[in-house]
C-alpha cells in the first residue's frame, strides 16, 4: 500500500507539465551555478596569482633585507567559496605584513568589483535557499487539500487504506519525485568543477556532500512545511497563499530583523571609536618618547657605525615600548569588541534560526568555510605568520621591522662594490589552511540538526493533521 | 467476475438508527434504518440537505455517527472501517480522477488500492469499454475527459474493486441521455452480478425505472421506503412530491 501510493506520487509529479518546465528551469539553473562557480574560482586564482607575482616583483632589485616594504600575503580563493560565496567576497583578502602591530585585511572582491555586490553571485545558497524551497512548495501546497477538490481523496479513502500510511506515502513520495531528479544537475555540476580545474579535494568533496545534504533537508522542511499547511487547509488556494505568506517571512524577513533587533540590543563599539582611542595613545607614546629621544646622549666614540647602533638600539627599545603599549590596548579593545560582537552574533543567529533559511545559511557557510569565522581565521593565519614573518626578517636583518630606525648612507667617491640582491623566494610564504573538516562539522552540527528538527517537527504535524483531516 | 452474496445471510448493507449531528448542531440523519440485499438496488431519494451524501459518508466511515451504525457485509463500519471497505465500492457525484494520468492508469491505481493486484491490461480495456469508455480514450490522460468520460471512469474503477456493495452518490448527475441509459443497463448487469446497490439520487425517473426499493429523505428522515411492488401502479413523482410538500 505504501509502495503503491510513493509510486503513484511519482508518477504523478514526474509525469506532470508543470514539473517539466520547473525541473528544466531548476536544472540550468544548478548547472549554471557550478559553472559560474568554476568560472569565479578560474578568475579568482588568477587574481590571486598575479597579486603574489606583483608582490615579488617590488622586492625585485632590492640588496637589503632593510628595505622590504609592503610585503602581502593574500587569501587564497577556496573551492568551495566558488559554491556557497558567504562572506568570501566581502572580507578583505589581502594583508599587509610588517613583522609587527595589527594587521588588517583589505580588498574585498565587493570592494573592487562593487557592481557583483548589487545582485550578488549566483551560488547554491541562493538556488536551495529561495528557488529549491519556491519549487517545493509549487509542488506541495495541494498535496491533500488538492486531493480533496478533485474528488480522489475520497475516493482513495473508500478503499481500506491506513491514513498514516496514506499520508507517509505522500511525502515521501512527493521528496523522492522531486529531490532525486536533482541530484541529476548537481552530480552533473559536480563533473564540472574537475573539468574546469577547480582543484577538490577529498575534504572539499566531502564538505559539498555536506552541504548538498543540508540543502535536501531544507527543501525536505518546506516541503513537510507545505503539505502540513495542505493538510490544515480546506482549499488550495488558502494553502498557497498561508505559504506564500511563511516563505516571505522565513526567506526575507526573519534573517533580517533578527540582526536588526540584536543589533539594537547589543551596541559593539565601532573601529571608528577603537581607531580614535588608539591614535590618541599612540600620540600621547610619542609624545613621551619624543622626550626621551631629546634627552637622550650618544655616548662618545670615534666609530660613527657604533655611535648609529647605540642610536638604533635606543629607538628600538623605544619602539619596542611603545609597540608594547599599543599592542595592550589593542588587545584589551578588540577582546572588548570580539565580545560584544560575540553576544550580538549569538543574539542575532540565534533570533534568525526560527527561519529554516538563515539556519540553512548558517550550515552551508560554516560548512564551505565562508562563514563569519572565515576573516578571523584569515586574520589569526596571518597573525601566525607575522610572527614567521618577523623571526625571519630578524634573522636577515638582525632586528625586528616595523619601528623606527636610522639608516645610514655613505658617500662614495669612488665605485661601491655591486652588491647582491635579496632572493624574495626565501620570503617564507603564506599557506593557507582552510578550517579543518571537523571544526567546521562541529560549527555546522547545530544548524544541521535544527533543519531536521524542522522536518520532523512539521512531518509529525502533517501526520496528526491528517489523521483528523475531513476527507470527504 | 463471480460475486458472492452475503456471506453470512444478512443485508450486505445495513443501516440502524443511523443518526448523524454534526459539531454545529445540525441533524443531518435521524434514526434512519433500512437494509440492501444482494441483488438488490436501493435508490435513495430526496432534495438537497436531505442526508442522501450523509449516509454514504457514513457507510465509508468519512464520518462517526452520533448514534446506530452503518453495517457492511455485517462489519459496523466505524468500529472496524478497514475491513468493511474491502466490501464496498463506491462511485462519487463529479469522479476527476487523477487527470495526468490515462483512464487506464487510473484504472491501474485505484484497483491496486482496492486490493487486487492481479489484473491485466486487457482486464481494465475489458472494463472501460463495459462501461461504454471508447476505446481511443483508454489511453488518454483524463484532463481532457468530459465528466461523463470521467463518471464511467469512476464506475469502471468501481466494478474493478469486485466488492460485493456499491455505494453510488448521484452517479448520473451530468450525464447525457445516452450515457444515463447505458449506465441503468449497467446497473442492471452488476445487480445479475448478486451486487447490492445504495445509490442516491434526484432523479425519480431512473429511480423508478431501475430500483427494486425506493426510499425518500427528508430533513434527515427516512419518510417513506417501497419496494418495487408496492410501488406497482402508482407514480412516484406524485408520492415523492407529496412526502416533499408535507410538513
Amino acid at each position: 500500500m505504501f509502495k503503491l501510493i510513493v509510486e503513484k506520487e511519482l508518477r504523478e509529479i514526474i509525469g506532470s507539465t508543470k514539473f517539466a518546465l520547473t525541473f528544466g528551469v531548476c536544472a540550468v539553473l544548478i548547472l549554471l551555478t557550478f559553472y559560474a562557480g568554476a568560472r569565479n574560482y578560474q578568475v579568482s586564482q588568477k587574481q590571486y596569482e598575479a597579486a603574489l607575482a606583483e608582490n615579488l616583483r617590488q622586492m625585485e632589485g632590492l640588496t637589503d633585507w632593510m628595505t622590504v616594504r609592503n610585503h602581502r600575503i593574500f587569501l587564497p580563493p577556496q573551492p568551495l567559496s566558488a559554491l556557497v560565496t558567504g562572506i568570501s567576497n566581502d572580507i578583505g583578502r589581502n594583508v599587509e605584513v610588517r613583522g609587527r602591530g595589527e594587521i588588517g585585511a583589505e580588498d574585498s572582491r565587493y570592494g573592487d568589483d562593487p557592481i557583483f555586490a548589487v545582485f550578488r553571485f549566483l551560488d547554491l545558497d541562493f538556488v536551495f535557499q529561495i528557488v529549491l524551497s519556491l519549487f517545493a512548495i509549487l509542488f506541495a501546497y495541494d498535496a491533500i487539500n488538492g486531493e480533496k477538490e478533485r474528488g480522489t481523496l475520497r475516493l482513495s479513502f473508500a478503499n481500506a487504506i491506513p491514513r498514516d500510511k496514506y499520508i507517509l506515502g505522500k511525502i515521501i513520495g512527493a521528496f523522492l519525485a522531486l529531490a532525486v531528479p536533482l541530484l541529476i544537475p548537481i552530480l552533473l555540476g559536480c563533473f564540472i568543477l574537475p573539468l574546469l580545474g577547480v582543484p577538490m579535494t577529498g575534504n572539499d568533496w566531502l564538505r559539498l556532500a555536506l552541504v548538498i545534504f543540508a540543502g535536501f533537508l531544507y527543501f525536505g522542511v518546506f516541503l513537510t512545511l507545505a503539505v502540513f499547511i495542505s493538510a490544515l487547509t480546506e482549499r488550495s488556494s488558502s494553502s498557497f497563499l498561508m505559504l506564500l505568506v511563511v516563505w516571505i517571512f522565513a526567506v526575507l524577513i526573519v534573517p533580517r530583523t533578527s540582526v536588526l533587533l540584536a543589533g539594537r540590543a547589543v551596541k559593539v563599539p565601532s573601529l571608528d571609536e577603537h581607531a580614535s582611542q588608539r591614535s590618541r595613545l599612540a600620540a600621547q607614546l610619542w609624545s613621551e618618547d619624543r622626550n626621551k629621544m631629546a634627552d637622550f646622549k650618544l655616548e662618545k666614540s670615534a666609530d660613527p657605525e657604533k655611535m648609529l647602533s647605540q642610536f638604533n638600539s635606543f629607538m628600538q627599545k623605544l619602539a619596542d615600548d611603545r609597540e608594547q603599549k599599543m599592542q595592550a590596548l589593542s588587545k584589551r579593545l578588540n577582546e572588548e569588541r570580539r565580545n560584544r560582537e560575540a553576544v550580538r552574533e549569538r543574539v542575532a543567529f540565534g533570533l534568525s534560526r526560527i527561519s529554516p533559511a538563515a539556519t540553512f545559511s548558517l550550515a552551508t557557510t560554516n560548512l564551505a568555510g565562508t562563514s563569519l569565522d572565515l576573516k578571523e581565521h584569515y586574520l589569526n593565519a596571518a597573525t601566525d605568520y607575522q610572527q614567521a614573518y618577523a623571526k625571519f626578517m630578524k634573522e636577515k636583518t638582525g632586528m625586528l621591522l616595523g619601528g623606527f630606525r636610522v639608516m645610514a648612507f655613505r658617500n662614495t667617491d669612488g665605485e661601491e662594490p655591486k652588491k647582491t640582491p635579496i632572493n624574495p623566494h626565501e620570503i617564507p610564504p603564506f599557506v593557507y589552511q582552510p578550517m579543518p573538516l571537523k571544526d567546521v562539522f562541529n560549527a555546522a552540527l547545530l544548524d544541521l540538526g535544527i533543519l531536521l528538527l524542522f522536518n520532523l517537527i512539521f512531518f509529525a504535524g502533517a501526520y496528526a493533521a491528517f489523521l483528523r483531516y475531513d476527507v470527504r | 467476475m463471480i460475486i458472492q452474496n452475503s456471506s453470512n445471510g444478512h443485508p450486505l448493507l445495513e443501516a440502524e438508527n443511523l443518526t448523524k449531528r454534526y459539531e454545529d448542531g445540525v441533524l443531518a440523519l435521524d434514526h434512519v434504518s433500512f437494509s440492501v440485499q444482494p441483488r438488490q438496488i436501493y435508490a435513495m431519494l430526496g432534495a438537497n440537505g436531505a442526508g442522501k451524501t450523509t449516509a454514504i459518508n457514513l457507510f465509508l466511515n468519512f464520518i462517526e455517527p452520533t448514534e446506530g451504525e452503518a453495517r457492511i457485509d455485517g462489519i459496523i463500519t466505524h468500529k472496524e472501517p478497514l475491513q468493511a471497505k474491502q466490501k464496498v465500492a463506491f462511485v462519487s457525484e463529479n469522479v476527476m480522477l487523477y487527470p495526468n494520468f490515462t483512464a487506464m492508469q487510473n484504472l491501474d491505481f485505484f484497483a491496486r488500492l482496492g486490493g487486487k493486484t492481479n489484473y491485466t491490461k486487457d482486464d481494465y480495456h475489458h472494463v472501460l469499454s463495459r462501461v461504454g469508455l471508447q476505446e481511443e480514450a483508454h489511453n488518454k490522460r483524463l484532463k481532457g475527459f468530459s465528466k461523463g468520460m470521467r463518471q464511467k471512469s469512476g464506475i469502471a474503477i468501481a466494478i474493478l474493486k469486485d466488492a460485493p456493495a456499491i455505494l453510488l452518490d448521484e452517479p448520473t448527475s451530468g450525464l447525457d441521455p445516452k450515457a444515463g441509459f447505458e449506465f441503468i443497463q449497467l446497473l442492471h448487469s452488476l445487480r445479475e452480478e448478486g451486487k447490492a446497490i445504495l445509490m442516491s439520487t434526484h432523479d425519480i425517473f431512473r429511480a423508478k425505472e431501475i430500483a427494486d426499493v425506493v426510499g425518500i429523505m427528508k430533513q434527515g428522515q427516512l419518510v417513506m421506503q417501497r419496494t418495487r411492488e408496492e410501488l406497482a401502479g402508482e407514480s412516484l413523482e406524485k408520492l415523492y412530491m407529496e412526502y416533499m410538500g408535507k410538513a
